[in-house]
């Protein structure tokens, strides 16, 4: 698909001018973070079970040269092909050549964000085959020639209304009301039903590999993925390298958080597990099975420091929990992916160049990260992607000039605290009267949306250190500190609470220490705030891979230009793989 | 560098992984435990089990042999479409349930178009999730899942597990028998969709009734106390 995510501000701003759909977002942000949080609380350990899944996969990730091949070796002897793919169109050619080699002109396809990844529907579609998409959001969105809006609900963004509309403009079955929802999904159903039983092929993706079986599990409520899966002669599971798990049990571990975390529900309708075509007494099921195996720049986030986003499941809850996403919705983000995840992620796929915009659309607030069941320190890698985009000079000359001030005021703390309590008591004597400013130079961002507040008086420091001038009653020199913070405007007022060593004050003003996890610098830290990265000039302590010391950092590809490729690589068992003959097929 | 695709992902993926043998990845796995399973609604695996089925939006029965089963296969079909049409899996439980009691008699096979109800037999049922568990092949064809108006399934209260940690050692018990179905299925309800405005609607693509009938001793007060565990009492 096109990627518009260097206009994300436009984006965002032609989103928030639709009121219908600003209410809907609203609507649903109140609505899904609820659902989730029921379903956690109804499990009642999602921490322990977060740490366990967390454990397992990054010891599949680590391991993944491992799990990859022991996944490959059983999916071959289970009878399938495997194929791997480096990029979107290594993975493109080489379904579309196992649909010419099957003459299929009819693809069901189940919902996959790899195949939207790839572009796979335009494709096939320019290559003269009819594909329609058999998730009921997608295949909204497919007719209405759109892009997902959401990972797991693509079409959330549309109304029943809008809806009844479009089927009533493309599906050519006269007049009739279609006046309820049920109405709309059951002529769906009517209308998909068809194009189920007329495909030669079908393509789902898959939600893990197992890798002691060669298992593939896919999770829908629908069942459509699972009609793509068993009513074509031929089978094709798009689906990334990184999928993979050691067992069985850990791919049902993972779905008790994926689909808490995505539909609040304790479990989906369907989980199935695919392992192959047909068996030799079987009734049903496809001739000839195929796994293509998606790289597309996740070996290379592999081997970065931003390795931890491939632990992500996909379930949407950061999504869902978003300010920014639950504010613009998830189109205005221009690719794949949105939301939070997807501005991790359209970087690392695509290229920061593409993408500068979208390690911005943040606020630190954090909330992903809490909500996230793989525990992926989303709000810090937003803010290394914000770090490389400085250091690449990505972002607007003006803006790296305010950054640089800043954080040159930030390593200066006596002027820091002057500064900012001489604009602080001008701005509270300036609004006292009306409590508020409509107006301010050099923050027209601010105030063209909404009033300043004034300030009350005095800043932070100054009150907290008021605040400890009255709380420790002399002799103070006993008491234990309570904390590191300590106030450098108002040390003259302050009781001293130790003798200081040379240097001190300008440690101790310092808000967040550098040995701090980063997430929690992420997490309390306001956007502009001194960070240790700003204040030290390198970029932030990053918790060390488990499997060694901290690396330094480690670039991903962003969007470097791959060799020249040659075609995608392809493999068949030869013990029970072998290919049906052309009777067996018809 | 290659050109092959696979030989450079593999080398890319070895390159960023840490090697280790078989034996010490295992040992290292077996390290990290066990995954915390959801807490049962109730103790009795049966009474859990019909409590989470009836959550996950299907219809419960519960009967004491086999007799009573076919008996409620045939109320169900007469209750939904005032006949008795109906086609099964070939499987030997199925096959051998004593089917002119109620007079009901399946077409074994797979759903064919004008087929409204489909029956299985389940190989387990999991009480955490309300799941029940088949293997695809001819005693359990996927069409029938999946194509039917309405799912019934049968299952052996002695068929019941906790969670899915125990339902794969089932599976696998059953994989060592028979080998690697094509396909293993974890059912949990009718077919649903919220893509429409977040509204759940039932027959999405598959069934839109899913009904489950337990055959065991006593459980009629289990089924009571589900209905009030799933709210519906």
């Amino acid at each position: 698909m096109r990627q518009t995510s260097d206009t994300f501000l436009e984006n965002a701003s032609h989103a928030l001018a639709d009121a219908d759909k600003v209410q809907r977002r609203d609507l649903m942000a109140v609505f899904t973070p609820l659902i989730r949080d029921a379903a956690m609380e109804g499990f009642g350990q999602f921490d322990a079970l977060r740490q366990h899944v967390k454990q397992v996969r990054q010891h599949s990730l680590d391991h993944l040269g491992h799990y990859l091949t022991q996944f490959e070796e059983e999916a071959l002897h289970n009878g399938n092909f495997v194929h791997y793919a480096r990029d979107g169109n290594e993975l493109n050619s080489r379904v579309l050549d196992i649909c010419q080699q099957h003459s299929a002109r009819h693809i069901a396809k189940g919902k996959s964000m790899v195949t939207e990844e790839t572009g796979l529907n335009d494709f096939l579609e320019r290559a003269g085959l009819s594909v329609t998409e058999t998730d009921l959001g997608e295949y909204i969105i497919q007719q209405a020639g759109e892009t997902p809006s959401h990972i797991v609900g693509p079409a959330l963004h549309k109304s029943a209304a809008e809806i009844r509309e479009l089927f009533l403009d493309k599906h050519d079955l006269g007049p009739r009301e279609l006046a309820e929802i049920t109405d709309l999904v059951g002529e769906a159903r009517q209308v998909l039903r068809d194009k189920f039983l007329k495909a030669e092929v079908g393509i789902i993706g898959a939600n893990a590999l197992i890798a002691e079986s060669g298992y593939s599990m896919l999770v829908t409520n629908e069942g459509n993925g699972d009609l793509c899966a068993n009513l074509p002669k031929v089978l094709i599971i798009c689906t990334t390298i990184d999928r993979v798990l050691p067992r069985a049990e850990d791919a049902t571990a993972m779905l008790r958080l994926l689909v808490r975390s995505a539909t609040g529900q304790a479990q989906t309708c369907y989980t199935s597990f695919y392992s192959g075509p047909r068996r030799e007494l079987d009734t049903d099921g496809p001739l000839e099975t195929h796994f293509v195996l998606l790289d597309n720049h996740r070996s290379d986030i592999l081997a970065s420091d931003y390795h931890e986003m491939l632990q992500c499941i996909r379930c949407g809850a950061c999504l869902n929990h978003c300010p920014i996403y639950t504010g613009v919705g998830g189109h205005a983000f221009g690719w794949v992916y949105p939301g939070p995840m997807g501005s991790i992620l359209t970087p690392l796929l695509t290229s920061l160049e593409q993408s500068n915009a979208l390690p911005n659309a943040c606020t630190s607030c954090g909330r992903c990260a809490e909500v996230c069941p793989a525990d992926i320190p989303i709000p810090d890698l937003l803010r290394d992607l914000r770090h490389e985009e400085t250091r690449r000079q990505l972002s607007a000359p003006r803006w790296r000039l305010g950054m640089k001030l800043h954080g040159w005021l930030a390593r200066h703390p006596r002027l820091y605290h002057r500064l900012t309590g001489w604009a602080i008591t001008a701005l509270h004597r300036l609004g006292r009267k009306r409590g508020r400013f409509s107006r301010l130079p050099m923050a027209e961002g601010w105030t063209s949306q909404r009033d300043f507040p004034a300030p009350q008086g005095k800043t932070f420091m100054q009150q907290f250190a008021l605040q400890q001038q009255q709380e420790m009653p002399s002799p103070v020199r006993d008491k234990p500190r309570k904390t590191r913070l300590r106030p450098e405007a108002g040390r003259t007022k302050a009781p001293r609470v130790k003798p200081s060593p040379p240097g001190a004050a300008k440690t101790a003003s310092k808000a967040v220490p550098a040995d701090k996890p980063a997430r929690a610098v992420a997490a309390k830290a306001p956007a502009k705030s001194a960070s240790p990265k700003s204040r030290t000039g390198k970029p932030p302590a990053r918790k060390p891979r488990s499997r060694g010391p901290v690396k330094t950092r480690t670039e991903p590809h962003f969007g470097e230009p791959l060799e020249p490729q040659s075609g995608a690589d392809e493999r068949r068992s030869t013990t029970t793989g072998k290919p049906q003959e052309p009777d067996d097929v018809n | 560098m290659s050109t092959s695709a696979r030989s450079e992902i593999l080398a890319r993926v070895r390159k960023a992984s840490r090697g280790s043998s078989a034996e010490s990845l295992s040992q290292q796995l077996q390290g990290l435990g066990v995954a915390p399973a959801a807490p049962l609604p109730c103790a009795e695996l049966a009474t859990a089990f019909l409590a989470n089925v009836l959550k996950n939006q299907g219809s419960a029965a519960v009967v004491s042999g086999r007799s009573e089963a076919v008996k409620a296969v045939g109320a169900y079909l007469y209750k939904h479409f005032r006949s008795h049409r109906l086609v099964a899996g070939n499987d030997p439980h199925l096959a051998a349930m004593p089917w002119r009691d109620a007079g009901v008699l399946p077409r074994f096979g797979s759903i064919e178009p004008g087929e409204p109800a489909a029956l299985s037999y389940a190989m387990l049922g999991i009480a955490e999730t309300g799941a029940i568990v088949t293997f695809t092949g001819k005693s359990s064809p996927a069409s029938n899942n999946l194509l039917s108006e309405h799912h019934i399934v049968l299952v052996d209260q002695a068929k019941l597990v906790a969670n899915m940690e125990q339902a794969w050692l089932g599976i696998n018990r059953e994989i060592e028998r028979v080998g690697r179905p094509r396909g293993i299925n974890f059912i949990a309800g009718p077919s649903s969709t919220g893509d429409i405005e977040g509204k759940l609607v039932y027959g999405a693509h598959g069934p839109r009734g899913w009904h489950v009938i337990l055959i065991g001793e006593a459980l009629d007060s289990a089924l009571q106390e589900a209905r009030e565990l799933a709210g519906l009492a």
